[in-house]
């Protein structure tokens, strides 16, 4: 009986440690996310003030986010340009990847093994030490300083991993499908269309997750590249609302920036995270 | 698609070769195959037998030589337009389409009508009884149910062929059999030409018209199941077909109808020839031919090793004094214990004599040219 007891304490202390250890895990990567929203909702001047406690103690404000609004163009022009880019990107990085993808996979031509080496041996060079040719590249095709030049440029640096991704998912599908396909009458692209991509469909969704959040909270190019204050992205605006008027930061506004970006990234990632855990994952088992 | 279900197509192949690179794959084959007829083609693994159908597919490119059905010349077309279907060893089917989807996705490409559509689906499934499925995804359904719908898929193609890859490989023991026996009655029904690729003996004999026997890409002999077992051409096929397999022994032709086997000396019906007197030879002999008998002249003298009992009959393994392994089958329930002498005699219409190098010794009066 005593024998029993002990076994059910041991059972309930591993459950409480691993829950236990759980919740602090979660708080940790929530307090961060939870403080920005909380100070977010604070009025301008309670923003400024020491972080704690978290919660706005005068009650609940949306001041910090009318002046967000206010901000240069306002904040739907800076959101506006923020979702072109990002959608572009995730556009054209899917369907260029998707196409490529399949080529590599499929088909045979002379140096594809090498072509494929080449393009994903670019993500050794880091990106920060091309810029300057990138700038100039743009400036003589007379995209500098435009949104479609910025996409060009982030589609550029997405292709790599996304053929990568593409490559792999299009190899997890066994040839036969496809053959069965073609026996059936279906064209080449109505075998990439019908057939082929919804079966490749977590590693679209994966390679559309990677783009949209690598273009959504991209700075550097967009910083360097943008030099029209009507065409800055998220997070360009944030680092200029973050440089204040006057040496004075408002922090109410820049929190309310940073809730505002990571909402789209979390309903994204929460949503599709079922077809992005099985893109990374295919292949790995029958 | 063209022809009814009922048309009877026959292929034919013309010098056909297949190379990947350097390596020759199939090496200037050719075959007719009768309209309506059922053949299949058997061969270990990497004889070349799967490229051939997808060959006649046309899902793998003919290096030269030409491919016809029905008289066409289908070599250059695309598989869709070749008339035939295929139903391969994975099934194959669509995994985000339901049955009714999978059956109909071929129809749609080629733009039949939605009632006509439904109407082939309909026959197709009241056909291989998959009517009650019609509506689940391939995963929610069984190996057998899965097998079924891949040839429903092939069916309502309306073909003027079947090209059958290892269909029944990744099916149990059990449900291979059915499925081959609802596959021979498809055929009964519709009556098509059908390919069927398979490494099963059973399959083979069974199912078939008649057999192809291929290695390395070369046809080692063509014939009915009976030709092929009990006529084999050379020392290959007749190891090849059969279960358990032909057993070879070293002989040496001896004079007046004779051969000699370790000490014994067995007649045979007739004079060989292509042979003389004192050439080594080698001895095929069935399993079922043997019987254990008394100590004869014309017996082999052999020690038990061990038997396997099987029910029906038993297995018994021994060993000639040259080393030489032999199996029996033995119906009689007799049991032999490891390491007893027995005397094994054999029928002289029933021994089969090849040259060294595997070809065919036939007797002077049964000679007929090797086929093909």
């Amino acid at each position: 009986m005593s024998a029993r007891r002990s076994a059910s304490a041991r059972h309930l202390f591993a459950s409480l440690r691993y829950n236990g250890l759980g919740i602090i895990a979660a708080f940790l990567f929530l307090a961060p996310l939870a403080w920005s929203v909380l100070v977010s909702f604070k009025p301008s001047v309670e923003a400024r003030q020491p972080p704690l406690p978290p919660w706005p103690v005068g009650g609940f404000s949306v001041q910090s986010y009318e002046n967000l609004a206010k901000y240069g163009a306002g904040i739907w022009t800076y959101t506006g340009n923020s979702l072109t880019v990002a959608l572009a990107t995730v556009v054209a990085s899917v369907v260029v990847s998707l196409l490529a993808g399949y080529g590599f996979s499929r088909f045979h031509f002379p140096f594809k093994n090498v072509l494929f080496v080449l393009i994903i041996s670019t993500v050794m060079i880091p990106f920060q030490s091309i810029l300057t040719p990138l700038f100039l590249i743009l400036t003589k095709l007379g995209l500098q300083n435009t949104l479609t030049g910025i996409v060009l440029v982030y589609v550029t640096l997405q292709l790599p991993f996304s053929i990568f991704m593409m490559r792999n998912a299009f190899d997890a599908v066994p040839k036969e499908i496809e053959d069965a396909a073609r026996v059936d009458g279906a064209s080449i692209f109505a075998v990439l269309y019908r057939i082929m991509l919804p079966l490749v469909l977590p590693g679209v969704v994966t390679v559309a997750i990677f783009a949209f959040l690598a273009s959504w909270n991209e700075f550097l190019a967009a910083l360097i590249l943008l030099t029209d204050q009507n065409k800055y992205t998220l997070p360009v605006l944030m680092a200029a609302v973050r440089s204040g008027q006057f040496g004075t930061i408002d922090w109410g506004a820049v929190q309310s920036g940073v809730t505002l970006m990571m909402a789209p990234c979390l309903v994204l990632f929460l949503g599709l995270q079922r077809y992005y855990i099985r893109g990374l994952t295919a292949g790995a088992v029958k | 698609m063209t022809g009814s279900i009922h048309e009877k197509a026959k292929i034919e192949l013309r010098d056909v070769r297949k190379s990947f690179g350097a390596v020759n794959v199939i090496q200037g084959l050719d075959l007719t195959i009768e309209g309506g007829e059922f053949v299949v083609f058997v061969g270990p693994s990497g004889c070349g037998k799967s490229t051939l159908l997808r060959m006649i597919a046309g899902l793998e490119d003919v290096t030269s030589g030409d491919i016809l059905i029905a008289g066409r010349d289908v070599t250059d077309l695309d598989p869709s337009r070749r008339g035939i279907a295929m139903v391969f060893q994975s099934y194959a089917l669509y995994p985000h389409m339901n049955v009714r989807e999978n059956l109909s996705f071929g129809l749609e490409m080629a733009k039949t009508p939605r009632d006509e559509i439904e109407r082939q689906v309909q026959a197709a499934a009241q056909i291989l009884k998959i009517e009650p499925l019609l509506d689940r995804r391939p995963g929610q359904l069984s190996g057998g149910q899965r097998q079924r719908v891949a040839i429903g898929r092939a069916i309502v193609r309306k073909p003027l062929a079947f090209l059958f890859d290892e269909p029944l490989s990744n099916l149990d023991a059990e449900l291979r059999v059915s499925m081959r026996i609802e596959i021979a009655r498809l055929h009964r029904e519709l009556g098509n030409t059908m390919i069927y690729v398979t490494h099963d003996q059973t399959e083979a004999m069974t199912l078939s018209d008649r057999i192809v026997v291929l290695r390395d890409g070369v046809i080692e002999q063509v014939g009915t199941p009976r030709e092929v077992y009990e006529d084999p051409n050379n020392l290959f096929v007749a190891g090849f077909i059969g279960s358990p397999r032909m057993n070879f022994v070293d002989a040496v032709y001896m004079a007046k109808n004779h051969i000699g086997v370790a000490d014994a000396v067995m007649p045979i019906p007739q004079p060989l020839i292509g042979i003389s007197e004192g050439e080594n030879v080698k001895l095929g002999i069935r399993p079922e031919h043997l019987t254990v008998g008394d100590r004869r002249k014309d017996a082999l003298r052999v020690k038990v090793d061990f038997s396997e009992y099987l029910g029906s009959t038993r297995y018994i393994y021994c060993y000639l004094p040259s080393g030489e392994m032999l199996t029996v089958e033995q119906r009689d329930g007799r049991y032999f214990s490891p390491g007893e002498e027995a005397w094994l005699s054999c029928e002289p219409e029933c021994l089969r004599l090849f040259t060294a190098d595997g070809r065919r010794l036939r007797p002077a009066a049964l000679h007929v040219e090797a086929t093909p």
